[in-house]
This record gives C-alpha cells, structure tokens and sequence, in this order.
C-alpha cells in the first residue's frame, strides 16, 4: 500500500465548490430581490444557512411533502447547514455579480498601513515556538547520544542554541483615507417604507466603501435636514421630524465646509450622498446646482442624489438633469420600487465616463 | 500514515500480541498496523476504512463537519479499533492513544481478523483493501471520461441506491437470478427427494400418449414457458426468478452502464456490502474481538509486556458496559454470551440429554465431561451461525436479566413510553421490564434490520422498467423521497423505475413522476406468481 497520508482534501474541494455554487445562487436571489438586509453589521462575517443536503433513499418517515432534490445533490431533510462567509468575500462576490468596479482612489497612497504577522521564525526573540524548539533539542540530543532509546536514555536537552522564537514580520500595505458624507431628508413627508429603503441604501454604501478602502479608513458622517441641517449620530439619521417644508442646498453647504475645513483636500477621497423625497421648494435646486458646480465637483470623487419613492411634486432630479445628466461625478437616481435596489446602486458606483 | 515498524515500542507490541495469538491457536490472516494521526483517522472513517476514496461531495461534507467539531472540542478524535478484514487485513492505530490501549486496539483486531476468516458468511477475502484501490483508481480514470458533471449526477444518483445493497440475504443475486455467468458462491443446493424409479417399458407411442396424464393443454403450456425462459435470458442474458433484494447488486451487473459508469457502482457495491456482513454478525463479530483481546492483554500483563491493568480495567468495563435491548451494546452483549457459551461447554451442557433432563436440581448441579474442546467448539458456532441464530440458540430469559438487556433508565422509559404493566422491578434510576418478549424483539430485529424491505420483482414493467416493491411492515416510506430516489434509480437505469409499496404504485420514467392506487399485493402472492414465471404485478 503506497499511500502516504490519508485526506479527504479532495472531496473537502468539491463539498466548498459546490458550497460555492449555493452562496452564487445565494447572493443572486439577494441581489435580484434587493434584499441586502443580509450584509449585518459593519464588516462582520455573513452567515449563510442553506438547507442540509442529504442522498434520499427509501426510508420509513412521515407523509409531509418536502424538498427531495434530484441528481445533483439531492434531499434535504429538517436540518440546516450554516457558514461563515468572510465579509470581504461576500463583497467580492457581489462587486462581481453586480459587476462594479474597483473605486478610483485617489491621496496619498504611497503611505502605508502597517501590521505585523508571526511568519518566520527566529533565534531571538519574545514568543517560544515550542514545538519548534522541542524538535530542534531532540535533534540536538539524538546528536549527542543523549536520547537513545536502544542504550535505554530517554534524556534531551533544551539549549540555548536550540531555542525558536516567533519573529513577527512587517506586512505593509497602501493606505488611502475616505470620507463618506450621507445626508438624508427628515421632514415629516420622509416615513415609513422611505425610510427603510434609505436604511437599506445605506448600508450597502458604507459596506461597498468599507470593502474598498479597509473599514478604518473611511469615515462615515450622517446629516441630516429640515429646514435647518446639521450632524447626528447614525441611529438619528433614520428619525423623522414633524417640520413641513425643507430646503436641501443648506446640507450640501454644510458638508462642503466640513470637507475643507476638516479634511486634506490633497490626501482624503470624497463621497457625498442624498436621500429624500425629492420635494424641494423655490430656489432650492438652483442653490444646490450652484454648490455642486463651484464646490462640490472639483474635489469629491463622486456624489449621488436619489429621490425615493418620489411624489408627484418630486422635483430635485428633474431640476439638477440639465446640469448633471451623464456627469462623471454626479449621478442621480430615482427609486421607485423595491427592485429599483440593484439598478440605483450599479448607477451610483458605475464607472467614470466622459461627459456627453 | 506510517507502518507500525517506525515505532520501536508498538512493533514490540504487535510482536508480543501475534505471538500469543498464535500461541492460542488463532487462525489468523496476515495483518498490516498502521499509525495515523486524528485527522488522518476521521478521514479514513468517512473512506469506510479504505485509505483511498474517489471525490465526492458527501465525504467532503462529513469530513468538513467532523473536522470542525474535532477542532473545536465537540468530538473526541480517540477512536477504539479500526480495522479492514481481508488477506493481509489493514488495521490502524490512533497515534494519540497509550501504549496499553495500543496493544488492547492489536489484541481486539486479532479477534476480527479471525472472526473474519471463519465465519458461516465467509467475509475475508484476498486482497480486499487492495483490489478498492484499483477501483478507486478506475473511478479516477472514469471520472476524466464522463466530465465532472456527469460524474457527481452519476455518483449522486447511486448514493441513494446505497441502502439497497444485501449480498448476505436469502434474496441475494444468486437466489434470485439466472444468467449465463453462473455465480453460486451462495447457492444452497436444494436436496433432492428421491423419486421411486420409473420400470422400463417397451417404447410404443400409442401407449405413451394414452398413459400420460399431461393434456395437450398442459404439454402446450410447459413448452411455452420452457421456450419463454430461454427468449428472456437470450433476449437480457438474465431472467429473475425471485424478487431480488441485492438491487444495487442488480444494476451493478445488469444496468446498461458505460465502463465509467460501471467502475462508480462496482466501487460503490464493493466498498458498502461489508456492511451486511457487519450487521448480521455484529453480536458475535464484537463479542469474539473482546473475548480474545482480554485473554492476550491479560498475558502482556502477566509478562510485563504493558503496564496500567487497572487503567485496563476501567476502559474494559466501559466498552463492555450494559445498555437495553434496544440500544444493545454488541461489545457486551457479544463478550458475555461468548462467555456463557464456553461455560455451557466445559459443563457439558449444550446436548440434548441436558436439555431433556426435567428435574431442576439435576440440572442445576449439571456438569459432564464431554471430551470436546470448548473453544473448538466455540470456533465451530463462529464457522456455522450468525447473530440471529447466536441469539435464538443462547440468550435465555435468565441471561436477558444478569446482562441487563430489560433495565432501562427512567427518563429514557419516560421518553419512549414503557408501559407501566411491563415494569416488573423498580430502583433509583432504573426500571426492569418482563424479559420474556425481549429476546423475540431482539430477534426480531434480524427480519428488517430497521430498513425498509425492498425488492426488485420484475426487470420487464412498463417498457423494460424495473419494478420495485416495498414488503409492507406496516409502516409508511418517508413520501417526498420517494420521487427523488426513483428518478436516481432511473438515472442508473436509464428506464422506467416503479416502486409499489402497500397499495400504491409509484413510477419514474421520462422525466415523469405518476402515482396511482392499485390493490395490495401480498408478498407470498409475489412470490407465488414468479415461482409459476407469471408477472408478479399487472397494472
């Protein structure tokens, strides 16, 4: 018999593959019911849970009627199985299914973040590599006639030579800062499903940006309006107020001032995006149109406006189309029902084209 | 995987235990130790103790759970014995254990290995774990020829065949089908009756025909079904006779398979039917491996070979602890009888004169010389019975009680309903139940092994479909895996499956699942109508 390890490495392959195949399947249902409630907290591993499969075979059980597959792994019975996906994986697999591109970073990218990994192994050092060490002194002992079971010694001496140490190793990669400005319409107009959609929205940009750009180099900032604007926390961001009438140019303001004031025009990339109902009144589209010209466009690496749900004296994109059709910075989007999901996002993030 | 020989102190071992084995008188194969880490071990266990297997995702599935328990501390990697039977037998040793449960591992699989050799089913073969490992590699060549796709349909569809594998049983391929190969490994050969011899009489014709008692209907109809016996088997090469319960066996010989195909189920057929053997066995199998493993640990003792007897007794005892009927514990139930049994010889008490004797005192004091051997005659019962019969020969009322086969936890009684008229005694923790119905439900276990009986009974149903059919026992198949399981057969047949089971008939065939109430066909009336060559079933 000439095998020299035993594994199941092989058919441990073909089960992930074929794992593989449900998460596709998987984040294709998400993706086309725009149900993206499955990404959790900021990321954290997703949990997959899949119906456990099992080979069906005549066997004594109820009469409910189940899922019996056919050839292709077939069966499942009560049982479940759950995975861990890593967060970046799961986003990997929507960048690709949604095929959007890598964001364009710009800064500093010649800074590096740095982190240390145990990969070799040393002399010297803080943290005994035991197992190591102990192979190495049996070596040495087995050298010296010090171990020989025959002559009946069972001795091995540790010594100092013999010692080995875990050397953490310098891992350095680009470094590139973002901040993400999220500003959201709070009158009283802006409720319910709105406001589950703007949730939604939400949280796929700061996951898409997370993913892009490491989760502690982006900055997510929430603001909100009325008729006044002003910074929240993310939990507020989602509360309604009972204020009538809004004007939005006063938010875009705001967050302009705060990416000069605050940040490395130089060195930090910027995105802006809009939430509301679109329901804008007198010179307010004007007034932002202005803003997003002179201000805004020169330094952000891309702005999004969606309406959603608009009504019928929804406004805002008719208003910022003339200027802003096909802009390369700034997209706009309107949301009208829950499938709009996907098509909204692939809009936001698509590729810069040249202005028509 | 290393041979044992690496490792000075187990080589020693494995010396000294083949050394009293065959001081003993054991007849033994040659048998190959191994030494395998944890890891190594779990995988071997999901190859079905084979060290290669072909890709599958549900050994995958497996090892990837069982990995995951091991490495988080839900499941202990320390396994008791492993061992593949055959000539030379492959056993293999966990490298985590202790010297001592080392040799206790060696002295238990001398056992099986010569369990194996012996017994009445004739389970050692040559070269066994040897000739899985071509067949793994014919599946590995097969696999390139049918694309990975085809592959794992194929595979998958057979997974669900698996359960439908019975070498061993009464109803196996060679009692119940006829082909111009001839495999009568098995075949009892029917006694025949001795027939008065017919006088000599001078020929004439006239006369002939006026004696013979055959109507000219009766001679028309032998011919025809003489002459439609010999159509079918030119027609298919085969012709079943009987219903057949080996249908794995069946579509492994007779499926129209392309070689690919065929190597996936002569693998799948040869690496599964060990288990038939095992559970017909298993009682006698267990009890045989613990018997001899105590009489050799307890020489390496004597001579100081292993140290750590108490440590010794403590895992002995918990192997061979106590469990009810129902869950019986084979280790125990097997080393106990085997235990009576030596007794009962060396008393002389298996004759008739013992069983006939009707004074109970004499009975009791019962102890002749008999001039036989007891473990001669021990190794005769390994040669010529399995389990069913180890039990209905041996296990007494008496013995259900001192093995504790009818004393069942509270809670669990609790769980599984024990009627409180059965309870006959009742202490702390425990009830004991009547032991006299336990022995028939032990038994009893041995008619269906707690599987559905399934049968194939006609190859020639619906345009050359197979028909399958479920002996009731008055319970219910799981319904929404029927459909899948009949599509897999088909898949393997590539016709139309149907399946009756009590009074329905299930069919697969193009991609269509029907299903239709019909009138119950006994299983007598089954067998009945294929003795006489009919159709066993019309629609």
């Amino acid at each position: 018999m000439q095998e020299d390890k035993i594994d199941s490495n092989e058919s441990e392959g073909a089960f992930n593959d074929f794992i593989d195949d449900k998460l596709n399947d998987i984040v294709e249902d998400v993706l086309n019911d725009g149900d993206l409630d499955v990404l959790g907290d900021r990321g954290s591993d997703i949990i997959i849970e899949i119906d456990d499969i099992v080979p069906p075979t005549f066997t004594y059980g109820g009469e409910g009627e189940g899922q019996g597959g056919g050839n292709k792994g077939p069966g499942s019975d009560e049982g479940k199985l759950r995975f861990n996906v890593s967060f970046n994986r799961f986003m990997d697999l929507i960048a690709e299914k949604l095929s959007l591109p890598n964001l364009i970073k710009e800064g500093k990218g010649k800074i590096k973040e740095i982190s240390y990994e145990f990969k070799t192994f040393g002399p010297t050092g803080v943290i005994l590599d035991k197992k190591r060490t102990f192979k190495r002194a049996l070596r040495t002992s087995i050298g010296t006639g010090r171990y020989a079971p025959s002559k009946n010694k069972f001795d091995v001496d540790f010594m100092r030579r013999d010692r080995r140490f875990k050397v953490p190793e310098r891992v350095e990669n680009p470094k590139y800062r973002a901040v993400v400005f999220y500003m959201g319409d709070i009158s009283y107009s802006t409720h319910g499903k709105r406001l589950e959609t703007e949730k939604r929205m939400v949280n796929f940009i700061k996951n898409w940006l997370d993913y892009n750009y490491g989760p502690n180099n982006v900055d997510h900032r929430f603001f909100v309006h009325d008729v006044k604007a002003y910074e929240v926390l993310e939990s507020e961001f989602y509360q309604v107020g009972n204020i009538g009438g809004t004007r939005a140019s006063i938010v875009f303001d705001l967050i302009y001032q705060i990416a000069f004031g605050e940040y490395d025009i130089s060195s930090t990339n910027f995105y802006a995006f809009y939430f509301g109902d679109g329901e804008v009144f007198g010179s307010d589209s004007k007034d932002i149109i202005k803003i997003l010209e002179e201000s805004i466009c020169p330094v952000f690496n891309r702005v999004g406006i969606v309406e959603i749900y608009p009504s019928q004296w929804s406004k805002l994109i008719f208003d910022l189309g003339n200027n802003f059709l096909n802009d390369s910075i700034v997209r706009l989007a309107k949301y009208t029902i829950k499938t709009d999901t996907i098509p909204v996002i692939k809009k936001l993030f698509a590729p810069v084209t040249q202005k028509a | 995987m290393r041979p044992v020989k690496t490792d000075p102190v187990l080589h020693e071992l494995e010396k000294r235990v083949i050394y009293h084995a065959n001081e003993m008188g054991r007849i033994l194969p040659e048998i190959r130790f191994f030494i395998l880490d944890r890891l190594e071990f779990a995988s071997l266990l999901e190859k079905r103790v084979y060290p290669t297997s072909p890709v599958n995702i549900w050994e995958g599935k497996r090892m990837v759970t069982k990995k995951f328990k091991i490495e988080s501390g839900q499941e202990s990697s320390i396994y008791y014995e492993v061992v593949q039977t055959g000539n030379p037998s492959y056993a293999y040793l966990n490298n985590t254990n202790s010297a001592m449960m080392q040799a206790s591992v060696m002295a238990h699989v001398v056992g099986h290995c010569e369990f194996s050799e012996l017994n009445v089913l004739k389970d050692s073969n040559q070269d066994r774990t040897e000739y899985v490992m071509h067949l793994v590699r014919r599946v590995n060549i097969g696999q390139h020829q049918m694309g990975e796709k085809n592959y794992l349909e194929f595979w998958n569809a057979c997974e669900s065949a698996l359960n439908l594998i019975a070498p061993h049983s009464q109803f196996n391929l060679n009692h119940s089908i006829k082909d111009d190969s001839y495999r009568y490994q098995e075949e009892e050969t029917p006694i025949e009756e001795e027939k008065p011899k017919d006088l000599y009489r001078p020929f004439s014709h006239t006369m002939d025909t006026i004696l013979s008692p055959l109507s000219v209907e009766e001679e028309w109809q032998k011919e025809q079904k003489k002459k439609d016996q010999q159509e079918q088997m030119s027609r298919k090469g085969y012709r079943l006779f009987r219903p057949c319960q080996d249908i794995l066996g069946f579509l492994r010989h007779y499926a129209p398979t392309s070689s690919a195909e065929k190597s996936i189920l002569d693998y799948m057929y040869v690496s599964h039917s060990t288990h038939d053997f095992v559970i017909r066995t298993q009682i006698m199998n267990e009890g045989w491996a613990m018997y001899w493993e105590k009489k050799i640990m307890l020489k390496l003792f004597e001579e100081k070979a292993v140290k750590g007897i108490i440590d010794y007794a403590k895992v002995f005892s918990g192997v061979c602890s106590p469990r009810p009927f129902f869950s019986r514990n084979p280790y125990h139930l097997g080393f106990a009888l085997w235990n009576h049994i030596e007794k009962l010889f060396k008393e002389g008490k298996v004759n008739l004169d013992y069983l006939e004797e009707t004074d109970k005192t004499k009975k009791d004091q019962w102890k002749k010389e008999t001039g036989q051997d007891p473990l001669e005659c021990m190794r005769h019962l390994v040669g010529s019975i399995t389990d069913y019969e180890f039990l209905r020969r041996f296990l007494t009322e008496e013995l259900v009680y001192e093995f504790h086969l009818n004393r069942i936890h509270k809670r669990q009684a609790e769980m599984i309903g024990i009627n409180k008229d059965a309870i006959i005694k009742e202490e702390n923790q425990w009830i004991w139940i009547d032991p006299a119905p336990v022995k028939q439900e032990m038994l009893s276990f041995f008619s269906h092994f707690h599987r559905p009986r399934i049968y194939l009974i006609d190859t020639d149903f619906l345009d050359s479909g197979l028909l399958l059919y479920h002996r009731d026992d008055k319970r219910a198949l799981r319904k929404d895996w029927i459909k899948p399981t009949l599509k897999n057969v088909n898949f393997i047949w590539k016709g139309p499956v149907s399946l009756i089971s009590n009074d329905q008939l299930f069919s697969y065939g193009s991609n269509i699942f029907s299903e239709k109430k019909i009138e119950a066909v006994p299983f007598e009336k089954v067998m009945e109508r294929m003795a006489k060559s009919k159709k066993p079933f019309h629609e």
